[in-house]
């Protein structure tokens, strides 16, 4: 046996071969687009409804009400109650949850594979004929009222409610938190929910996306068998513009008296899913605070201690959302935090990252990607990505290859056009006695205070 | 369906280090996971915390591996790597692309054993500001933040070495010096106290001669001293021990917890299928009767700590409406527990098909077979159980049920911590 050397680290061995799974692609006549990906790892099936019923499309009168809708069809359909529906799926092992974005609503089932074909007719009931009693409805409300309430006593929700109204201007759908607000959600009623559920729980646009040990004629029978007699097409969508408050850079307060600590957002609108650098912007966040080696936890956590961790990301959807950084220090260093952050920011959006940074960075995305893709319900979520934002059949068959060949130029270019640290909106929540001397001592920005509710 | 088959094959190097290997080529990923035989509940009075900020410590370089370097170059090949310190055993696992196996191999084995000549008091400095930020987010700044604490201050006396927190005392963490990280990890880091398990897309003849290349050099160590304190407890806690807070949350929350056997008892399934049938899905009794029927809780959560030291717990607990009298919950809870004596067998059947789904689902995941597996030959000298863990559970009757209800599940065996809001709007 040769002598270790160890102070090399290893080198790696030969790349094993990595491809996306296979995905069939069987349309039902309805519209619906169904899309089986075969995985015979384990017996478990993972399934993806998804339909066009985003809050995105909604008014702020309307705010909440695919959300509220969603979560209410776990309260029964009209054949049996909430509690025998719940009993009908876990008797069998099966998940079932419902889950409304702004681009959607997911309804996703998992369950062991040989339980699919009992399982999915319990899902198109739940979708199709959804019974929305008066009680269960209440209780969904209730309980969307008492979360709302939650988040605005939770610091780091509180935060990004807060941000979000700083960074969109007040009538993009963006500034308001996803789920609506107490006044939106208690306006809604019953009929509010089965009226919306009938006008956007439709077929068409939408997809069903299955993946798992099945076999995708069977699955194509199944679901022609439950969901094939549906029809129609969803609501349009308005198209809205997603205009920022300001472009001046400011720092907004959100008084917490007696926090110990201070929750910090600082971004402005960033870029849609179908930006067309989005490889290219992907790597460059990476580099600025998307690991745990990048400048910006380097800096604030390993290098100053300020705090447990500080992560930057560009929210895709498909209007541009936020992109932000966001973290939680201490009181006596929230000043020089921010300093810090727009610091990096300045250093980033100006120079841009280094060779070694995007090499980096491209190394992480490629292999990560492998990382990402061992369950069902992770192969699932990609393969709903590509019905969602309309991506090409095959573009995460190349999406590694597209990672790994973002060159450093590319990704400097990203940075400047999207990373504009003179634009944006810097929000904290914490104790504005405490903090606010310091944060005007910056120079950076206007500090204006605001009570939680504002 | 048929019984689970993973994989399991078992080693022992001259040194102690145990090491379990578990096969699987379907995706391209490793998953390397090391536990420790060592947690908050090894530290004496006047060092709570100290076995989390030793896990800290364990990131900031080796001989070989230059502060940062670890995190460096697992997120170069697209890794994940993490820790976690529980009461008692500490883990760190890296997922790596397969081809890079030894690149985790290296970086573990270097910290096993030639961590010392890479600390120095800055070091230290920066984890424990890095440690207090943690404490500060997770706990201190958050509503509830200090339930933990407070249950464990009432569930276990103060000689327990379960009596404190993960987290600790930040006093206790200010006062930790270089000399105390030199004589934990002499002490507990030592390969006859550790598990090294290597899961997934490998060929185990090769990876086992790479692991000796790696570990095998490393001392073997003295046994692990006896635990500080007394860990003896009585079955159960002789009354209903309680701790009323006020304090700035949104909403009522009551807490409820119960003594149980250690995860080590054979009697452990029949407070696992208990949990289940509580809290485990929407048809569960608590779910079912105090949020969709009673509507007098938000949410309920139920939860068993596989702990191994004398005593475990059952915790259930309820978040009430902004209206919801504390009291109501408790009642509400109380109730519950107590109906769930009149479980029967298709019920018992829906918790562990529910259950089954879910293990079946957390295996596809490369890192938490690997975990599971270091849990289960630390533990259990047999990682073999994770084949066998449905069959365990499917063994519990609803005969012994009704005698957990009975005899662990009442009021002399309660601990109670209300949260009320302050502010009541």
């Amino acid at each position: 046996m040769s002598t270790l050397d160890r102070t090399k680290a290893p080198a790696s061995g030969p790349l094993r071969h990595f491809r996306f799974p296979d995905v069939e692609r069987r349309p039902l006549p309805n519209g619906l687009d169904l899309r089986v990906a075969r995985l015979p790892r384990l017996p478990v099936v993972s399934v993806n409804l998804f339909l066009r019923a985003g809050e995105g499309a909604l008014s702020s009168e309307g705010a909440g009400l695919a959300v509220l809708t969603g979560d209410a069809l776990e309260g029964g359909t009209e054949r049996r109650s909430g509690s025998d529906l719940a009993d009908g799926l876990e008797r069998i092992g099966a998940r079932l949850d419902v889950g409304a974005g702004w681009e959607g609503t997911s309804v996703t089932l998992s369950c062991l594979a040989d339980r699919l074909p009992d399982a999915l007719p319990l899902l198109a009931e739940t979708v199709l004929q959804p019974g929305f009693p008066e009680e269960e409805v209440q209780r969904t409300q209730e309980q969307h009222l008492a979360a709302i309430r939650q988040r605005a006593m939770d610091p780091s929700g509180l935060a990004n409610d807060a941000a979000a109204a700083r960074w969109y201007a007040p009538d993009v759908p963006y500034a308001r938190p996803v789920d609506g607000t107490a006044a939106s959600v208690s306006a809604a009623g019953r009929d509010d929910l089965r009226g919306y559920a009938d006008a956007c729980y439709r077929p068409r646009e939408g997809g069903l996306i299955v993946a798992g040990d099945v076999d995708p004629t069977e699955v194509e029978q199944l679901a022609l068998d439950h969901l094939g007699s549906w029809t129609g097409s969803p609501a349009p969508r308005p198209d809205f513009e997603t205009e920022p408050l300001t472009r001046e850079r400011r720092i907004w307060i959100v008084d917490r008296p007696g926090s110990v600590q201070s929750e910090i957002r600082v971004g402005h609108v960033g870029a849609a899913r179908s930006t067309d650098d989005y490889f290219a912007l992907s790597i460059a966040n990476m580099v600025l605070g998307g690991t745990f080696t990048s400048r910006l936890n380097l800096n604030l956590r390993e290098r100053n201690g300020f705090t447990y961790g500080v992560r930057s990301r560009f929210t895709f959807r498909s209007r541009p959302g936020p992109f932000h950084v966001s973290t939680a220090v201490g009181n006596e260093v929230t000043a020089a935090a921010v300093r810090e952050i727009l610091a990096e920011l300045e250093a980033f959006a100006g120079e841009g990252p280094t060779s070694d940074e995007v090499a980096a960075a491209r190394d992480f995305a490629a292999g990560t990607f492998g990382l990402q893709l061992e369950t069902a319900g992770q192969v699932a979520t990609r393969v709903t990505q590509l019905v969602v934002y309309g991506l090409p059949e095959r573009y995460y068959h190349d999406y590694r290859e597209n990672m790994r060949s973002v060159e450093v130029e590319a990704a400097a270019a990203a940075a400047r056009r999207h990373v504009r640290p003179q634009e944006v909106q810097i929000v904290l929540v914490a104790d504005a006695d405490v903090v606010r001397p310091s944060l005007e001592a910056l120079g950076v920005g206007p500090v204006e205070v605001t009570a939680p509710a504002g | 369906m048929s019984r689970l088959a993973i994989p399991v094959e078992r080693h022992r190097l001259d040194n102690g280090l145990r090491i379990v290997l578990s096969q699987d080529r379907t995706v391209p990923v490793v998953a390397v996971n090391l536990w420790y035989g060592v947690g908050s509940r090894n530290e004496p009075p006047g060092k709570t915390g100290f076995a989390h900020l030793f896990e800290h410590m364990m990131f900031q370089g080796s001989a070989h591996v230059p502060k940062n370097k670890h995190f460096e170059l697992i997120e170069r090949v697209g890794g994940n790597l993490n820790a976690t310190t529980w009461f008692d055993r500490t883990n760190y696992f890296e997922t790596v692309p397969s081809h890079d196996l030894e690149l985790a191999l290296w970086l573990e084995s270097d910290r096993m054993g030639w961590m010392l000549p890479a600390m120095d008091q800055e070091k230290l400095d920066n984890q424990r500001d890095v440690v207090k930020n943690e404490k500060r987010q997770n706990y201190d700044n958050q509503p509830y933040g200090d339930w933990s604490e407070r249950l464990q201050a009432i569930m276990y006396p103060e000689a327990h070495p379960y009596h404190h927190t993960v987290i600790g005392s930040m006093g206790d963490i200010d006062a930790a010096t270089l000399d105390d990280v030199a004589s934990f990890f002499r002490t507990y880091y030592v390969p006859s106290n550790a598990v090294l398990t290597v899961a997934g897309d490998f060929e185990p003849s090769a990876t086992l001669e790479l692991i000796r290349r790696y570990f095998g050099e490393i001392a073997a160590g003295d046994p692990v001293p006896p635990l500080p304190g007394n860990p003896e407890v009585s079955a159960t806690l002789g009354g209903t021990a309680r701790d009323h807070v006020r304090a700035d949350v949104p909403l009522p929350r009551v807490i409820m917890a119960f003594r149980t056997p250690p995860y080590s008892a054979p009697s452990f399934a029949v407070v696992e299928v208990s949990r289940a049938l509580l809290g485990m899905g929407r048809a569960s009794r608590l779910y079912r009767r105090l949020v969709r029927e009673r509507r007098v809780a938000k949410s309920v959560v139920t939860y068993v700590y596989p702990l191994m030291t004398s005593a475990s717990m059952l915790l259930v607990w309820a978040t009430g409406f902004e209206s919801t009298e504390p009291e109501v919950l408790e009642r509400a809870l109380a109730e519950e527990i107590r109906a769930l004596a009149e479980a029967d067998e298709s019920e018992v059947r829906r918790a562990i098909a529910l259950t089954e789904t879910d293990l079946v689902l957390t295996l596809e995941r490369t890192a938490e077979r690997a975990d599971l597996l270091s849990m289960f030959e630390l533990y259990f000298d047999d990682p073999g159980r994770l084949n066998r863990e449905l069959d365990r559970l499917r063994a519990v009757t609803p005969e012994q049920i009704r005698e957990l209800a009975a005899t662990r599940l009442g009021a002399d065996n309660r601990a109670v911590i209300t949260y009320e809001p302050l502010a009541r709007r």
